[in-house]
């Protein structure tokens, strides 16, 4: 180290303080701008990904945003429901192959994903650890999810009610985790799948519960009248499917009457995308279909106007605060008049200690701005996971 | 989250980040012809038939028990889920499709095309507990196949979708449909008249379907071929006969002798006429099919 470098270590080590509060200033300053960009540009990125490869989404007419977000993102309210019949329309148009969502229940913070196995392939989600769900009841947990909850395949999660006092709403179901999803970097990580009818179970829709013919289930019946038997409310009803009680499990009505919050449509060809959308144009037809990475396109464009004046009003205080060190800088210089002397008397050239003096500031002005670079450089790898655990809860 | 909160959440905090799909596409396993899992015996045959050598078919299902109340242990399920193709009954058949994850893009339900013309199950029980009011656990009748005529549609369906997987093939599979229709309409002629239109019984409920398109006057009792009736149950034999002179009893499988020694001392004759759901041990469906025909035949002869 030559001796102007050693002399300007000597001095910010020497005012550590100073040198610390200084760097930390000069680092947020560039930090913050260069990391809200970062996460814009990721988030838009990911965001509008997920949007594209979800080409159409058909649910009850209402906010196409939160259809988009409660039907890509599992967040936000729960749309108005549409029934299960809209799948099968779809269907039998062949033009999209039909995939339903029910997104309304959770298991504590953890949004459950009622659909069907079409959704995995769908979305090239694959089992990472244990099987995919087989019967009413189980589920698979997405990588996050099954992180945060320490729940393997063979552990349980129970789903929540929806209403703490609502005593005679929705039962918890105990539901048998099946398998762990591969980690994707999507919102399917936080996220409990199960089969779109284990989310009416949970509903209350579908039950089991003692076979009322049977002599043991005497003491819950009311009457019998021929084949039509009568329960009271003390017939044992299960909160759990096991291989034993699964035969006794059963839907009420028909499941086209049954509940879903949307329908992701997979078109067969461009042609059969325009076709499908034709027909959900009527004025009194109570579903509408969207094209997610427009809508996502409409909530970025409001996104990134209020992103350039928070930029701005960043800029503006970042110019504000490097006038500052500045001042700091330079009030320090009359501060060091004495030292500066004594450099001088010692046989310090002026240009020498001038270059002292400029090591001092590219010093500290250097360290922040690598500081900074590496902050950004986290933010952008790992900048969704973050974000996403600070808005998921 | 309110929606509000989280659009405040997108443009201050810098977004949800969300990515796009990132897992690996699942493997096909190098599967050369695609994999038809059924869920009965005719179906197979059905499928087998059409898809020849250009499909694999498989109904899992082990033994002679009836498959309409099967139900899949976990690996025949995900046997079921790997399937490029499964093909269903319908009809309420298969029960145990409502308690299962299936993939629905795979699956066809090869008598939904004549859902208007199931015949609903007159034995139902019905029960009422809590606020949803009364419901059934009842169904249809869902031996559809005993009805060459929807034997036929069935194989229709399942020709579609053999179709859709395998458009190259087009030709070959419409060729293979053909003669299977042929065979079914000539089964068909071969069941025509040969009942009799008299009284005749059946000892299980599974031939409504035939019955109607044959003109069967039937009615069905709840004996199993393998257990003697009991004493209330001969009773109920002996009333059914006062008003319903019948000479026949239809059978899913032979019967124990004492019970069709009992039966003749009645003036009924126990005729087999195997529902052939599952594979036979002897010859494929349409010979069981011939068969029964025969025996039905004979029987209105004597």
């Amino acid at each position: 180290m030559n001796g102007v470098a050693y002399l300007a270590w000597r001095y910010l080590t020497h005012h550590k303080y100073k040198t610390a509060i200084l760097v930390l200033a000069i680092t947020l300053i560039l930090y913050v701008p260069a990391g809200l960009r970062a996460l814009v540009r990721l988030s838009e990125r990911q965001l509008t990904s997920r949007a594209a490869a979800t080409p159409l989404l058909i649910g009850a007419k209402g906010s196409p945003l939160e259809l988009v977000l409660n039907s890509l993102y599992a967040r936000a309210e729960v749309p108005a429901p549409l029934t299960y019949a809209a799948v099968d329309e779809v269907t039998a148009t062949g033009l999209a192959r039909a995939i339903p969502l029910y997104v309304r229940f959770h298991a504590q913070q953890d949004p459950i994903v009622g659909t069907t196995l079409d959704y995995f392939e769908f979305r090239g989600l694959r089992v990472a650890a244990g099987r995919q769900m087989a019967r009413l009841g189980d589920c698979v947990l997405g990588a996050s999810a099954a992180r945060r909850r320490g729940t393997a395949p063979g552990g349980w999660v129970i789903s929540s009610p929806e209403n703490a006092f609502d005593l005679a709403g929705v039962y918890p179901l105990k539901m048998r985790v099946t398998g762990v999803l591969a980690y994707s970097d999507s919102p399917d990580d936080d996220a409990i799948f199960t089969d779109v009818k284990t989310t009416w179970l949970i509903e209350g829709l579908a039950h089991g519960h003692q076979d009322l013919t049977k002599p043991e289930a005497a003491p819950g019946v009311l009457k019998r009248e021929g084949g039509a038997i009568t329960a009271n409310a003390s017939v044992t009803q299960y909160n759990e499917v096991t291989d034993e009680n699964i035969r006794s499990f059963h839907f009420h009505g028909d499941a086209a009457t049954f509940p879903i919050t949307a329908i992701i449509a997979a078109p067969r060809d461009t042609k059969s995308a325009t076709l499908l959308m034709g027909r959900y144009q009527a004025a009194d037809r109570p579903q509408q279909i969207v094209q997610p990475l427009e809508v996502i396109r409409e909530l970025m464009s409001a996104v990134f106007a209020v992103q350039s004046f928070v930029l701005t009003a960043l800029i503006v205080t970042g110019v504000a605060t490097l006038a500052t060190a500045g001042l700091v800088f330079l009030l320090s210089l009359r501060l060091r008049r004495r030292e500066i002397a004594t450099l001088v008397k010692i046989g310090g050239s002026r240009a020498r200690v001038a270059a002292v003096v400029v090591s001092e500031v590219a010093a500290v002005v250097g360290a922040s701005a690598m500081l900074a670079a590496a902050l950004t450089w986290i933010t952008g790898s790992f900048g969704s996971e973050i974000i996403r655990n600070l808005v998921a809860r | 989250m309110r929606l509000s909160s989280l659009v405040l959440s997108f443009t201050l905090l810098a977004f949800l980040s969300c990515g796009g799909p990132a897992g690996d596409a699942p493997a096909d396993g190098g599967k050369s012809k695609p994999l038809v899992m059924t869920t009965n015996y005719p179906l197979d045959y059905f499928a087998g038939r059409i898809g020849g050598e250009l499909i694999d078919v498989r109904f899992p299902m082990e033994g002679h028990a009836d498959p309409a109340f099967w139900a899949p242990d976990p690996e025949t399920i995900e046997s079921y889920q790997k399937a490029d193709l499964i093909l269903l009954n319908g009809a309420t058949y298969e029960k145990w499709v409502d308690r299962v994850s299936l993939p629905p893009s795979k699956v066809i339900d090869t008598s939904a095309g004549f859902r208007d013309r199931y015949i609903p199950l007159e034995e139902a029980v019905t029960h009422s507990h809590g606020p949803e009011g009364q419901h059934s656990h009842g169904g249809t009748a869902f031996t559809t196949w005993l009805d060459p005529a929807l034997a036929r549609e069935q194989a229709n369906a399942i020709l579609g979708a053999l179709k859709t997987a395998l458009p190259a093939e087009a030709a070959a599979l419409e060729g293979n449909f053909a003669s299977l229709a042929q065979d079914l309409e000539a089964l068909d002629r071969e069941l025509q008249g040969a009942g009799g239109s008299g009284p005749m019984l059946a000892s299980h409920p599974v031939y409504q379907y035939a019955a109607r398109r044959y003109h069967w006057n039937l009615v069905s009792f709840h004996w199993e071929p393998d257990e003697p009736p009991s004493a209330a149950e001969w009773e109920k034999l002996r009333r059914a006969l006062r008003k319903h002179p019948a000479k026949v009893m239809l059978w899913e499988a032979p019967p124990q002798p004492e019970t069709e020694k009992r039966l003749k001392e009645l003036g009924v004759t126990a005729i087999v006429f195997y529902p052939c759901a599952t594979r036979p041990s002897e010859g494929d469906y349409l010979s069981v099919m011939r068969r029964n025909a025969e025996r039905i035949k004979l029987s209105a002869l004597k």
